[in-house]
């Protein structure tokens, strides 16, 4: 059988891409709008966060990352929050490190959950050092109130609905023999 | 219920924008304006942006929930941060205008000035930010950003992604009603944090597995169209009209000015004679 490369995209990419972003914003839109879990007062607790990470780890690097960065945009979109670059990058890069755990070959949940919380921080820690260079705040202010709670829920979230997500998904993948 | 985007189509100047002059823009500004700290420059930067916010002409009940959480954010946050810690900047001498009863934190000149600036910086971006969404049709995020130079195979998963939203939206809601009618109550589950979090998989995971599911029927779909043999063409085509170009070249000269200013050392923090004239000597 032909291996793949992890960076390839072909369709099953695309398609993966766009119903991966789709999910995360409208998700993202729910518990923004009409299921809010009080956060702090400039971090939101979004469950949905397990979503980029879900796909990167099941479908690869680049479904992760467009799933983090646009679906954060469609989140923001269909909250009428605005665009902010910095955080949707960040977003992406929490699904594009879940991606290295290459779960879909190893199907290793402790090695899925490992690059989550790895890309959960990479992601939130670029995205709130970028606010030291929007906002002229110091690194010990945007650590205390961007980075510990941005990072502390999405692990949080992230950590504890990955693995039921990645059974759910297996469940199913083992059915239908994909 | 029926997700919308929050698009809103009117014929104002810059609803007419080509989505690619608004991103351009957008992002010349963010890095036009974040080399400066001086109060003055950074006032003429936030009326450029209150200008291009009333041009859109978006009403205050449309957006008054991502202004309160922009002021909140640029006031109670990075004001309040600014005025103390002053983005970790240290200054030869301090104007102290008055210490604060209890803590008897001093309030200074420096401080004041540098955070009316870090304010000013964060209501620009946040004015320029939050018109997009009210001025862009979702249909027109895929090409625009092919246009941009995004990959066909990026650009189209941009546009798939947005025709998806209300598909899944009603699913999710579908989803929902079905676990509500079994009894499920989202909106008083009980517990700690984590166990709440682990009380919404029945949510998410439902609709995260039949959406995956669903969209083999579209893999397979897009195969048999030979998707991604050829270039593709778009439904909707953007052609840059005479103020498009207009505001793209005012972009990059904002940028590429400010960029010159700032390597020749103009735009860092500035102190107003006046307010060094308040200092109480406390």
């Amino acid at each position: 059988m032909e291996r793949r490369s992890l960076w390839a995209v072909g369709t099953r990419e695309v398609v993966y891409m766009a119903i991966g972003a789709a999910l995360y914003g409208v998700l993202s839109w729910v518990f923004n709008i009409f299921l809010v879990i009080p956060g702090t007062a400039n971090v939101a607790v979004r469950p949905p966060v397990v979503l980029p990470l879900f796909f990167g780890a099941v479908f690869g690097p680049w479904v992760g990352f467009f799933t983090g960065f646009v679906g954060n945009i469609i989140g923001d979109l269909l909250s009428g929050w605005g665009f902010w670059l910095w955080w949707d990058i960040g977003n992406g890069l929490m699904g594009l490190f879940a991606a290295f755990a290459l779960f879909s070959i190893k199907r290793n949940y402790a090695l899925a959950e490992l690059w989550a919380a790895i890309g959960v921080i990479i992601g939130m820690g670029l995205a709130s050092i970028s606010e030291m260079w929007v906002s002229g705040a110091t690194m010990q202010a945007v650590i205390i109130e961007n980075f510990v709670p941005a990072a502390a829920t999405n692990l949080v979230n992230g950590l504890i609905l990955l693995p039921i997500l990645l059974a759910a998904y297996m469940a199913v993948a083992g059915r239908t023999g994909r | 219920m029926l997700v919308t985007f929050k698009y809103l189509a009117k014929d104002t100047p810059i609803h007419r924008l080509d989505p690619r002059a608004k991103f351009i823009f957008l992002l010349c500004f963010l890095f036009s304006v974040t080399q400066f700290w001086d109060l003055r420059l950074l006032l003429v930067f936030f009326g450029i942006a209150m200008g291009y916010y009333a041009l859109a002409q978006l009403p205050f009940r449309e957006t008054r929930r991502a202004w309160f959480f922009m002021v909140f954010f640029a006031v109670v946050l990075v004001g309040i941060n600014s005025l103390f810690v002053r983005g970790g900047r240290r200054f030869e001498t301090e104007h102290v205008l008055l210490r604060l009863p209890l803590l008897s934190l001093p309030l200074t000149a420096e401080g004041l000035v540098f955070s009316a600036g870090m304010i000013a910086r964060m209501l620009s971006i946040a004015a320029i930010a939050l018109t997009l969404p009210f001025t862009i049709n979702p249909q027109l995020y895929g090409v625009a950003f092919r246009k941009l130079g995004l990959p066909d195979h990026f650009a189209f998963a941009m546009d798939l992604a947005f025709r998806f939203v209300p598909t899944l939206a009603r699913d999710f809601f579908l989803t929902l009603d079905a676990q509500k009618a079994r009894g499920y109550e989202v909106e008083r589950l009980r517990g700690g944090p984590i166990a709440q979090i682990r009380k919404l998989a029945p949510l998410i995971v439902p609709v995260t597995i039949n959406a995956i599911v669903g969209g083999e029927d579209v893999v397979n779909a897009l195969d048999l169209r030979c998707f991604g043999v050829t270039k593709r063409t778009w439904l909707h085509e953007l052609r840059y009209t005479r103020w498009d170009k207009a505001v793209i070249a005012f972009s990059l000269a904002m940028l590429i000015a400010s960029t010159a200013a700032n390597l020749l050392g103009y735009g860092d923090f500035w102190l107003p004679p006046v307010v060094v004239g308040l200092d109480s000597g406390a």
